[in-house]
């Protein structure tokens, strides 16, 4: 379970998170929507520890992630699987590294080779031939790279997983293949998620509950039909317009 | 000056005094998460062998030649003004003093700010700006242990060996262009002027020197790094901000270093 108590976070004089209260559920996948620059990434970032709440708390499993040792903060991030929206690969590796250390833990790295076939394993999870192995991230498209952050994310068989945009910017098929991989863990590991997307048709689709951060709070959370039948302008608005633009499309 | 402006000036002052004292408050607990990483060898030994490797293949031309010409200033600047009065011998003890205490050390160092530091700097200042940092974190795993502590254990392994072929190079120049360019000087005088001065602590001193230089150019070059932000731009900033401060923090430490010369 992630919870998000009362999350206050501020960047010098820019208030982004002004209380935002949340929870995920055991085995739920949460879709969070909201215009660009709401704070849907720095909102996911305060579960992994990689930001600091001014105020409130957040939750996994028990722990509370600001107030973690760095060693509990290791092992709950070793649970949890992080798709960056820049895909934010290790650059000087190949992907094959990039993959390898994301599966073995600090000091227990099994060379190269005896790690490949799981390694090709995961490319297939995200639909990416055996020969993008050997090269290095610059050499794959935007595409490619963000299947890549998501295999990655997926590797060390997290329970939790947490997608920034893992379909912005990927072609109808491939986005589809991602969607799919979702719901598979979501359903066959019972891997609880929350993914960040601009996609509202896929947000339909996996997501059991979606909600909505604006001006750096929960403007709505429910169910898909929950959220359809809103009657908070805001909400219409937001998902109005984009079902406007995506029928336009 | 009035009040007003007095009030609007004050916490521009304390905002930066305490930025500042965030800064070395960062800075020394990055030096403390290295030491208790360095407990455990296992971790990183193999990566910083690496990276020693490479950052001697990277910095031996360019130490190589800023010896050489080093040693050959030494000796021919020495040669220029001794003329009369003392012994030419005494070339060689100058050329010996001025390259192992000074010129071989801080040469190299200067060379390896620009070659290594700069570019450690700019790597981890990209990596930071990407995400890469947050993404090793996210994966569980530590940016010091996997990248800082290999880098600044790199640099302790390999500065002293390449200040030892630095000092090597720059006194065989000494002596050949002194042979050139020094009517009168003959190889036997460079030897004894040499030996005359050099004890066993000079060549101990000029490679802790370059053991203390390597673990300051990493170390910063990695901290400010790390202290990366604001994309391309950013990361060109931070660049400059490494080699910068590394070059000032080189040549204070050479002028502090000298009383350690004369304990033996
Ligand atoms: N590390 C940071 N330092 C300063 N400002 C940040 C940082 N991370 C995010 N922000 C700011 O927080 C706001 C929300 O960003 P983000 O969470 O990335 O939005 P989005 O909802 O599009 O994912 C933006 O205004 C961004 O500039
Ligand atoms: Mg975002």
């Amino acid at each position: 379970m992630i919870e998000y108590r009362g999350v206050w976070k501020q960047f010098g004089d820019d208030s982004v998170l002004s209380g935002v209260d949340l929870t995920v559920k055991e085995g739920e996948t949460l879709v969070l929507l909201g215009p660009s620059g709401t704070g849907k990434s720095v909102l996911l970032k305060h579960a992994i520890g990689l930001l600091t709440p001014d105020r409130g708390d957040v939750i996994v499993d028990g722990i509370s992630i600001p107030r973690a040792t760095p060693e509990e903060l290791k092992r709950v991030r070793r649970r949890i699987g992080y798709v960056f929206q820049n895909a934010a690969l290790f650059d000087s590796l190949t992907i094959a590294r990039n993959l390898a250390l994301a599966l073995d833990t600090e000091g227990n790295e099994r060379p190269l080779a005896a790690v490949r076939p799981e390694v090709a394993e995961l490319l297939r999870r995200v639909n990416l031939d055996e020969d993008v192995l050997d090269r290095y991230p610059a050499e794959l498209s935007g595409g490619m790279r963000k299947r890549v952050g998501v295999a990655r994310a997926i590797a060390s068989r997290p329970r939790y997983v947490l997608y920034d945009e893992p379909t912005t910017g990927l072609d109808p098929v491939n986005a589809e293949t991602i969607d799919g991989l979702i719901v598979e863990l979501a359903e066959e590991l019972g891997v609880t998620s929350i993914v960040v997307t601009h996609d509202l048709e896929s947000a339909f689709q996996v997501g059991d509950r979606v909600a909505l951060l604006t001006e750096g709070r929960l403007r709505a959370c429910g169910t898909p039909e929950e959220i359809l039948a809103s009657e908070d302008p805001v909400v219409q608005r937001f998902m109005h317009r984009r079902f406007g633009t995506a029928a336009a499309q | 000056m009035t009040a007003g402006q007095r009030v609007l000036r004050a916490p521009d002052i304390i905002g930066a005094t305490r930025g500042g004292l965030d800064r070395v408050g960062r800075g020394a607990l990055l030096a403390a998460a290295i030491v208790r990483i360095l407990a455990s060898p296992r971790r990183y030994t193999n990566a910083a062998l690496a990276q020693a490797y490479h950052m001697g293949i990277r910095s031996l031309p360019l130490v190589l030649f800023m010896a050489a010409i080093g040693g050959a200033l030494a000796s021919q600047q020495t040669g220029a003004q001794f003329t009369g009065g003392l012994p030419l011998w005494v070339i060689g003890s100058v050329v010996a003093a001025g390259v192992l205490t000074e010129l071989g050390p801080v040469l190299t160092a200067l060379v390896l700010i620009g070659r290594l530091g700069a570019s450690i700097a700019a790597e981890l200042g990209t990596m930071k700006v990407t995400e890469q940092i947050d993404a090793l974190y996210s994966i569980g795993r530590d940016p010091v242990t996997f990248l800082v502590v290999p880098r600044v254990v790199g640099g302790m392994l390999v500065v002293p060996p390449l200040v030892i072929v630095a000092d090597a190079v720059g006194m065989v120049s000494g002596w050949i262009v002194g042979l050139v360019a020094i009517e009168g000087l003959t190889t036997a005088d460079f030897l004894f002027g040499a030996r005359f001065y050099f004890r066993p602590w000079v060549l101990a001193f000029s490679v802790i020197k370059a053991a203390i230089f390597g673990v300051t150019i990493t170390f910063l070059a990695c901290f400010i790094g790390l202290e990366g932000r604001g994309g391309a731009e950013g990361v060109g900033r931070t660049t400059t901000a490494a080699v910068v401060a590394t070059t000032v923090a080189i040549m204070l430490l050479d002028v502090l270093l000298v009383p350690l010369l004369k304990v033996a």
